[in-house]
Order: structure tokens, then sequence, then C-alpha cells
């Protein structure tokens, strides 16, 4: 018997740390004191935001645009928070990034005031979106129109629960035994399109392989 | 809820019932100084009804204080907001006398306590229980330091603290909470209306409706700069034919308020096309038609809370100028649902662009009603107030599973 796949709602509150960071000293200061929380939040929920793929992470973001070292920001973009274990480690290589950089670049600008970089923590909130689906063109629908912070639960956060892999493909391969869709999905880089172009990628596979079964004579 | 339904996000309003399930029945209390004026008295006025309505017991009360500690608490409010004040031993032991005198007129038995603004800061020294959290609805970003340290002592005593923008929060021992606050699209300010009804009010207040309409909503206060606006509206009629409207309620608790009215009045002296509207309090109907009549909308501000006029405005599919202070970067994605400015010039600058494109002024105002109903309507404060009173309560977890 197929267990129905349930859509869970993530929503965060943003809490400050009280840290802030005018240039990129403060700012490798504050990545190697603050909590893992506040790494998190400035990492992997990156994603949760409707943002410009420009960057990654609120590091990279930060210093892009508010400090103008375009060279860093790309290599922090460039870092994959799920390629490490566990948060220290991310926060390691966070570190290095900056160390390197700033032996090359060692008097970086300070920020305008009023664009420092506030260092924060989320508390998160999951909870059932109220949607549970039972084969794939259910899910197809649902999939349509869920909240995005859905598609962030789902595709992104699993990644740490699930160690790499998304609750979807999950889903599909184990409950539905389509596990060449799985792999499609698996390929679908989380960090090359926002979360609305990660809902029209499912989209289009899902809607092949739906199209296909209707097709299939068994 | 089911008012919301269709209009505020499905995610806010499922959790808002999820969180509902636990804190369903207990009392909630709301404290300012004033019933009108201001967008913190607006946003209670539409919360409360809200969060009763949802089961929870909320309740709202006034600090009552008379004229001298009004005025020390302007100066206070000014002086976070950097400008130099002189508060005395003498003003901030008043200060204190007269929030001695409200705690023994005021209940101040509840499960959760919310005390907003400095006004009613000193109560805390009156609690009897529950949960007590301190809402900062502005920009302290760079306070006065004598002022602001003498505040916190008074601060650190609270459980939490919430903060409109990240860059207001401060470092301190306790819980510091960032949530912007937000517009009720169903309430009278923010509510669809007809045409007909639209050109009633700017006749009403004899304003023609054949040119295109600046505005900009605020109290007659300096740090809405509305010298810097009429500047600006100066400069672009020297190239555009169009009409300035500068509307403003007196609130109880801002002495200054008319001296300031004075100044404007003045400074428009003699050009027909400015309309400078004193509006009683509870004018939000005709607020909500000036906006919908405008062709954009200012905030050009130079120290701001949060500036709700911008969400409003951005609700109703106005493209908003606004001054790159307190929230107002928050609201305006800058050049994809409006421009921040940081002069007059670049007001003026700004208003012509809008006015010569058409195109762009429609596809802003579409982008930016959107960006309200994700970030800044009502049903999404209260999902954020009751997730920090549930999250108290389950001290030191970062995940809540509900």
């Amino acid at each position: 018997m197929t267990i129905p796949f349930e859509f869970k709602q993530y929503t965060s509150i943003i809490k400050s740390t009280g840290k802030k960071a005018k240039n990129l000293h403060d700012l490798r200061e504050g990545i190697s004191a603050v909590s893992k929380e506040s790494i998190f939040h400035h990492t992997y929920q990156y994603s949760l935001k409707a943002h410009v793929l420009e960057y990654t992470n609120d590091f990279a973001q930060w210093a892009g645009e508010s400090i103008e070292e375009r060279a860093l920001s790309e290599i922090l973009s460039n870092i994959d928070p799920y390629a490490f274990k566990d948060i220290d480690g991310l926060r390691k290589e966070l570190l290095n990034v900056i160390d390197d950089y700033l032996k090359n670049f060692p008097e970086p600008r300070d920020a305008v005031s009023g664009n420092e970089f506030y260092f924060n923590e989320a508390v998160t909130f999951i909870f059932p979106a109220g949607i549970r689906v039972k084969n794939l063109a259910e899910f197809l629908m649902a999939i349509k129109y869920i909240d995005a912070s859905s598609i962030y639960y789902h595709f992104y956060e699993s990644r740490r629960r699930l160690g790499g892999i998304d609750d979807f493909s999950k889903w599909f391969e184990d409950e539905l035994g389509k596990k060449e869709l799985s792999e499609k999905i698996r390929l679908i880089d989380p960090f090359m399109h926002n979360i609305e172009k990660i809902r029209e990628h499912i989209s289009e596979l899902l809607e092949a392989e739906v199209k296909n079964d209707m097709e299939a004579i068994k | 809820m089911e008012r919301y339904s269709g209009i505020s996000p499905k995610g806010d309003l499922l959790l808002i019932m999820r969180l509902c399930e636990t804190l369903k029945n207990r009392t909630f209390l709301h404290i300012n100084s004033t019933r009108s004026g201001g967008g913190v008295a607006e946003i209670l006025h539409r919360m409360l009804p809200i969060l009763e309505e949802i089961g929870v017991a909320a309740r709202w009360e006034i600090i009552e204080g008379d004229k001298r500690f009004f005025d020390i608490t302007k100066k206070i409010h000014n002086a976070l907001h950097g400008r130099t004040e002189k508060i005395t031993k003498d003003m901030w032991d008043y200060h204190f006398e007269i929030n001695k005198r409200n705690a023994e007129s005021i209940n101040l038995n509840a499960d959760a306590v919310l005390i907003h603004d400095p006004q009613p800061v000193p109560l805390i020294e009156f609690k009897k229980g529950g949960k007590w959290i301190w809402r900062c609805h502005i920009d302290v970003s760079n306070p006065q330091k004598d002022v602001y340290e003498y505040l916190r002592r008074y601060c650190e005593r609270y459980e939490a603290a919430i903060f409109s923008v990240s860059k207001f929060a401060k470092a301190m021992p306790l819980s510091e909470f960032i949530i912007p606050p937000s517009i009720d699209p169903i309430s009278e300010k923010n509510m669809e209306l007809s045409n007909d009804e639209i050109k009633g009010t700017l006749n009403r207040f004899q304003i023609p409706a054949d040119r295109p309409i600046i505005l900009q909503v605020s109290r007659f206060d300096r740090f809405k700069d509305p010298i810097g606006v009429i500047k600006a509206y100066k400069d672009v009629r020297k190239y555009n034919d169009c009409i300035l409207i500068l509307a403003g309620s007196p609130a109880t608790d801002d002495p200054e308020g008319e001296i300031v009215l004075n100044e404007v009045k003045e400074f428009a002296e003699g050009s027909p096309d400015i309309h400078i509207l004193l509006l009683p309090p509870f004018s939000d109907r005709d607020i909500n038609a000036l906006q919908r009549a405008s062709t954009i909308v200012l905030q050009k501000s130079l120290k701001e809370g949060f500036g709700l006029t911008v969400s409003e405005a951005m609700w109703k599919g106005k493209p908003v100028i606004g001054g790159a202070a307190g929230g107002i970067p928050l609201q305006i994605i800058h050049g994809v649902t409006g421009f921040l400015v940081h002069s007059v010039e670049g007001t003026a600058f700004r208003i012509r662009q809008i006015l010569n494109n058409p195109e762009m002024a429609k596809r802003m105002g579409g982008t930016g009603r959107e960006y309200v109903r994700n970030n800044f309507l009502i049903t999404r404060q209260v999902r954020d107030y009751l997730s920090v009173w549930y999250s108290l309560e389950n001290k030191g977890k970062n995940i809540l599973e509900l």
C-alpha cells in the first residue's frame, strides 16, 4: 500500500543576534563566533528568499553588494552547504575562504553606515500544508500550486535530513517505484534555480511522466 | 480568517490556526500611548478584532499622561531617532512616575504582554506574570547614546524585544525578534473603492482630477520632510504639470505637529496646485481614495520607523518613491517596485522619470502589490506575534513542529 505524500509548510521568524559586521574582518570574526543557527540561516535558508541567482548565501550577497568585493563574493557563492556533514564544517570553509582572500587584500573597505551585515537566526515552524497526494497525477497538481516554502522544505531542507537528497524523489522511488524519474529530479541543481524555477522543472518532468504512463499499453 | 482567504498567503492562515490550538482563550495584552494617529494605533485597531476572532483573549490599554509627559516622550522619541535632546533626571523620574500611576489603574495580568514603544516601557517594573515583550516600532539604529542606555535598563528586564528591521536591534541579553509591521487589506484604508467614490473624494477636497497627482500621506513631522517634498514638487513643475497633495492626521501624542503644519503651509503659499489636507483621525477611507487617485505616492522620510504608507500605496498598485530610511528600503525594491531616494533632487528626478513612463509605473505597481501580499499583510504579523509568544513558551528550540 502506497503511503501518501504529505506536503509540509515551512515558516520562519527572524531573530537578531545583535552582532553586526562593517567590514570583512568583522564578518570573519562574526562567522567564527555566531551560533550554528545563525550560519544555518545565512546559508541554507537563503534559498527560501526570492533572490537573484548571482548569490547562494547572505555572506556572498553582502560581499558583492555592500562592500563590493566581487571576487570574494564569487568564491563564497560557489560553496555548497550540503557538501558538509555539519555546520562547523561549513563554518570552517567560510573562514578559510575569507582568510585566503584577506591574505591578498588585507585592507578591505567598510560598508556604508546602515549597510552593515547583521547576523540573524531563525525560529522555524514546520506544519502540515493540508495537502496529501497518492499518485503522480495528484502530485503534479499539488506541486503547481503549493506554497513556495513547502518546496523549500521538501527540496532543499530535506538534504540535511536525508543526507543530500530531496523528499520528492525519495517518495517517487520508495512509494511509486519510479527510479528513473527520481534520478532526473535529483539532477536538478538546487543552486542554479530559484524556488519558482524548481517548481517549473519538477512540473515538466512529472507532466512528461504522467503522459508517458497514460500512453503505455499494459 | 475566512475574510482573508484568497487574499493572504494560505501558509500564514494555516500557521495562525495551528498556533491557536495552543493559545486559544489565553490572554494577550497590548499597551501603547495613543488610540489614534500613527501606525501603531492603526495596526492595533485592526489586529485586536482578528485576535479575538481566532479565540485569543486580546485586550488593548492606553497609558494616560499629561502634556509634560508627552513632551518628555516626544523628546525621548526624537533622541532615539538620533536628534540631540536633553533629558534630565527629573524628566526620567516623571516618565517613571506617570507609568507608575498607570500601573495602578491598568490590569496588567495577562499570559503575554506586548508593550509598544518607549512611552510605557517602565511598566515592566510592575509586571505580575506572563511573557513580557517590548515592541519597538521606531528607528533606533543611531540613537542618542545616553537616552538609549537609560531605556535599556528597562528593556533588559523584558523576556524579548521585537524590532521592525534588523539594523534597529541591539546586542542585549534577551531574545530579539525582527517583525515588520503590516497593513490590513480589507480595512477601510486598503479595501477596493469604486471610481465614483474616488472622484467624489477629490471633489470634496476640491482637487481637480485633470492632471497626475503626487501624494504624501504622513503626520506633519520634520522627519517626514514635508518641506523637502514641496521643494521636489516645485522642481518637477518646471517640466511636468501635476498636483501635489500633502495629507496627514494630528496625533494626540505629538505636540510638534501644529508647528510643522504651519511651516509647511507657509512654504506652500502661492502654489495653488499644492493641497495641504489636515484630516481628522479615522479618515481612512479618504486616504484610501487619495492613494488610489494618485499617479505616484511619496514617503520622503529622513527618519522612519517603518513607513507603512509605502505598503499601502504598493497594495493599490502605485509606484512609490521613498527616502532610504528605516523600514522603507525593506518595502521598496529599488527600480522594481519604486525608487529609493536620498535627496530632494533625487525625488524630483524620479517623479519625472515615472510621470514620463506610464508603462514602467504600471509594471512597478503590479510587482509591488504582489510583494506586499507576500510580506506585509496583517495576517503575517498576527502569525509572527503568535509565533514569538509560542516560541517563548518553548524556549531553546529553534525548530518547532506543529
